[in-house]
């Protein structure tokens, strides 16, 4: 077993563990985020789109940094899509090996993926979600594989369940599986299922050929400084490490290596019968750039400048609400953003679509924004209140947030955060409509923002929402009975979205009131319902 | 309680048995059901006492475990209710977030004595059951942290669907199916264990609102039936041996969530029959402000109307007692 399959096997343990179980520890010295927060792809298109220095993405300096002295390390060993695509390729290519079967030209796209990256983050607008490997892999692990895994242990234990009863067993009977899904699933599908079918062309096809991280390490790796692969006199030459390089990164001279390519996989010292290869500090053996990049400007440039056409195009898309500060501006495009959720334009600058907060929502109702949000932010995260509410004291998807789109906050500040407000459809309501007693809304806010008030006309006391008390958590609209779309719907209308600063002391200033339901009754000794004569509410003659 | 190997063997096998015998023990016990029905629907004068030591209802002052005890003692102690081998459920209401004074939940003394009283009866199983509005850990934290002393496996809230069994209500009005807990189907005994507290649609949420809580689909009861209709039609089905009103703390305004004004009778009201314990809770009271009689309460006139249990708790015997 090389050193490289034991280092990335604990690689990608290491980030499934984080991503399907990190982020409820109570102690968290691993941020459940912290691969995410190693890709520099990621981190330059977020810092870059959103102008803002992003102190959580220090991880993915250090790796950056580290990349010239010590080679594309991060590609081998810890990149968990380039784990994922060594499983892929080896169920595909089979007993294939490394010898390309084409390819071998189409190197210099991911330079220009990057460059058309770039130069879009460059004007502000964000491709992270389907550049970034960690993007990329996150979502596919997060949003598709958990969400399967869940499925089949829900369905066995169902299935186990009667027996586990007769057998008096009562370990596993009342055991609840959550059950999350997501929506555009087929587009992660379908996107994992591309970069795996790059195996019918090379080995490792997205990382040689298409992965704009890939380049950003393959620009800074040209030279390593210190740790490289060196081939030693006993080398006769034959030509089997060369074909065995997932990488294509080693010449027709298999003294020659490309840097820029090598991924410090060890595949060739592995397969080379006269143990001449090395990875050790010394002299370089001669260099091989693939790419010169001097003959290619034209196809770089156009690139880039294909980046700042999406973005442009992008730019005078069709804005979901809220967009800008005046009524009117926008489309009207419901799009109920997490609490805490930066400014509309910062928000889908900085949002790198990865899911991790998708993932970590423990009510399910953080989804994929879909086409809606347009092309680039189509996995920004938005509320579905009839999936799940807003759980009062949960804040976890701030915490897992790797590049502060949606702000860390506890939670105090968390319940100021407001991102919208209900709106009672009296049309719907069969309290106000049909005259029916239900209380739902009022039973489970968990701000005290809805009230049963006693109202001419409907017989039934009905629920009235005080704007102010309202944190947009969606309990009401999640329980309320009427379907498919509920009577109570919250409107991102009023949501409060700070780049900087206390949501508590913001709120407060506007009027709101955004605290647990109290335990006594404020003010007042005499309740409303009680002072008119009529019956108290419910009861009847 | 100490067992000895080869009791600890009876006890294992019966359950095995009578696991394996579940629906048969069901259907046993509903017939058990439709009878007592029958019999206490052709009664009209009062019920005669027949040891003249055990009243309808019994009222207990006090702390709220003694006082759950000492009610439970009054009604003939809870062996009277509960045989060795038998398996139990318990419902409490524990379906919001908040502490004990909010009054929204049954005081978690009062269920950890109910299932201290099941388990010295002899109690093969005692399960305290609930499906809960709010996430539902935080809901049942001071009940489970209660009852811990007997186990991490006692108090639960059901939230998965294969929990619950399709089951007919064949004397329902409105309500003609619904999916209840397989636990409760499968005890021999139901404990009906509700806090008194006021309700916005309902008037109170007491034992009969508190079966809501034993079904699946609760919405429904809702917006396609008659609200009041429906709860009486859960208690055809749904019939608690038991019920242990929790008045200890009373929230009188704005429930069943609350907040609301609490005050604290520190009062037990225990009867078997689930009208009249919750038409004497009614009354004993006052609802915003206001003294309500019984019949005000819509499910409650209904459930007398249709035999379920007596609201005229003027022609029951009451014994009160102040520790």
């Amino acid at each position: 077993m090389r050193l490289q399959r034991i280092v990335q096997g604990i690689s990608l343990a290491s980030f499934l563990a984080l991503l399907w179980c990190g982020a409820t520890r109570p102690v968290q010295v691993i941020p459940a985020d912290i691969f995410l927060r190693m890709d520099p792809l990621l981190a330059g298109i977020a810092v870059m789109a959103g102008r803002a220095v992003i102190v959580t993405l220090l991880p993915a300096v250090l790796v950056l940094v580290l990349t010239p002295l010590l080679g594309r390390f991060f590609c081998s060993m810890v990149c968990p899509l380039g784990a994922t695509i060594d499983m892929t390729d080896a169920l595909l290519r089979g007993s294939r090996g490394g010898k390309p079967d084409a390819g071998a030209g189409l190197k210099l796209v991911k330079y220009g993926v990057l460059c058309f990256m770039a130069a879009a983050s460059l004007l502000g607008v964000s491709w992270a979600a389907f550049g970034s490997p960690l993007a990329v892999a996150t979502r596919f692990y997060g949003l598709l594989v958990h969400p399967a895994l869940m499925l089949a242990a829900d369905v066995g234990l169902a299935t186990a369940r009667p027996l586990l009863r007769g057998a008096g067993i009562d370990a596993f009977v009342y055991t609840e599986l959550p059950r999350p899904v997501f929506g555009l699933q087929w587009v992660t599908a379908l996107l994992m299922a591309g970069i795996a079918a790059g195996a019918l062309f090379a080995p490792r096809f997205w990382c040689r050929c298409l992965c704009p991280a890939g380049a950003l390490f393959g620009l800074v790796s040209r030279r390593p400084l210190v740790f490289r692969r060196r081939v030693s006199g006993r080398c006769t030459s034959c030509g089997a490490c060369s074909a065995a390089c997932p990488m294509d990164a080693i010449g027709t001279d298999p003294r020659t290596t490309d840097h820029a390519e090598c991924t410090l996989c060890g595949r060739c010292s592995a397969v080379c019968p006269e143990d001449a290869i090395r990875y050790a500090p010394g002299p370089a053996s001669p260099g091989r750039p693939a790419v010169v990049f001097s003959r290619h400007r034209r196809a770089l440039m156009l690139s880039g400048l294909a980046g700042a056409g999406s973005a442009v195009a992008v730019l005078v898309g069709l804005k979901p609400y809220p967009s800008g500060d005046a009524p009117g501006q926008g489309a009207g495009l419901s799009l109920l953003r997490p609490p805490g959720a930066l400014p509309e334009t910062g928000f889908l600058q900085t949002c790198v679509g990865c899911g991790e907060c998708m993932r970590a929502c423990p009510t399910n109702t953080l989804q994929p924004a879909g086409i809606r949000a347009g092309l680039s932010g189509m996995f920004s995260p938005v509320m579905v209140p009839r999936l799940g509410p807003c759980d009062i004291g949960c804040t976890l998807c701030g915490r897992v947030c790797p590049t502060g789109a949606l702000r860390r906050l506890d939670p105090q500040e968390k319940r100021y955060a407001k991102v919208g407000t209900a709106v009672i459809d009296r049309h719907v309501c069969i309290a106000w409509e049909q005259g029916k007693p239900c209380l739902v809304c009022d039973e489970v806010c968990p701000y005290g923002a809805v009230s049963l008030q006693r109202r001419e006309g409907p017989g039934v006391s009905v629920p009235v929402v005080d704007e102010d008390r309202c944190n947009g958590c969606g309990f009401c609209e999640h329980y309320c009975p009427v379907g498919p779309v509920a009577a109570i719907v919250v409107r991102p209308m009023d949501a409060l979205r700070l780049d900087t600063g206390s949501y508590r002391e913001k709120g407060r200033e506007m009027g709101l009131s955004l605290e647990p339901k109290t335990k006594t009754l404020p003010g007042g000794e005499e309740d409303p319902a009680g002072t008119d004569g009529a019956l108290p509410p419910g009861f009847s003659d | 309680m100490a067992k000895t190997p080869v009791e600890m063997f009876l006890v294992r096998l019966e359950q095995y048995v009578s696991g394996r015998m579940g629906r048969r023990t069901f259907m046993k016990t509903h017939a058990k059901g439709a009878l007592w029905l029958a019999a206490s629907a052709s009664l009209v004068s009062p019920r005669v006492l027949s040891g003249a030591e055990i009243p309808d209802i019994a009222v207990c002052v006090g702390d709220a475990a003694a006082a759950t005890r000492r009610a439970v003692t009054m009604m003939g102690g809870m062996k009277s209710f509960v045989r060795t081998g038998d398996k139990v459920v318990i419902k409490p209401n524990m379906s919001f977030t908040g502490d004990v004074m909010d009054a929204v939940n049954t005081h978690p003394e009062v269920v950890r004595e109910l299932v201290a009283m099941c388990r010295e009866a002899g109690a093969s199983r005692v399960r305290v059951l609930d499906h809960t509005l709010r996430p539902s850990e935080q809901c049942i934290e001071g009940i489970r942290d209660a009852c811990r002393i007997f186990g991490n496996d006692v108090v639960h809230a059901l939230e998965k669907r294969d929990l619950y069994r399709e089951v007919t209500i064949s004397r329902g009005v409105s309500l003609k199916e619904t999916e209840v807990m397989r636990d409760v189907l499968e005890s021999d005994v139901l404990i009906a264990a509700p806090v008194a507290k006021s309700h916005g649609s309902t008037g109170v949420s007491l034992s009969m609102k508190g079966m809501m809580g034993l079904v699946w689909n609760r919405t429904v009861m809702h917006w396609r039936y008659d609200l009041h209709e429906s709860i009486a039609d859960l208690c055809t089905i749904l019939r608690p041996k038991l019920v242990v009103v929790d008045a200890t703390r009373v929230l009188t305004t704005h429930g069943p969530g609350g907040p609301g004004r609490v005050i604290t009778p520190r009062t037990v009201i225990a009867s078997t029959d689930m009208v009249a314990a919750d038409a004497y809770t009614v009354q004993a009271y006052e609802w915003y402000g206001k003294k309500m009689p019984a019949d005000k309460v819509k499910h409650i006139r209904i459930g007398h109307a249709r035999g379920l249990g007596r609201m005229d708790t003027s022609g029951l015997t009451v014994r009160r007692t102040v520790l």
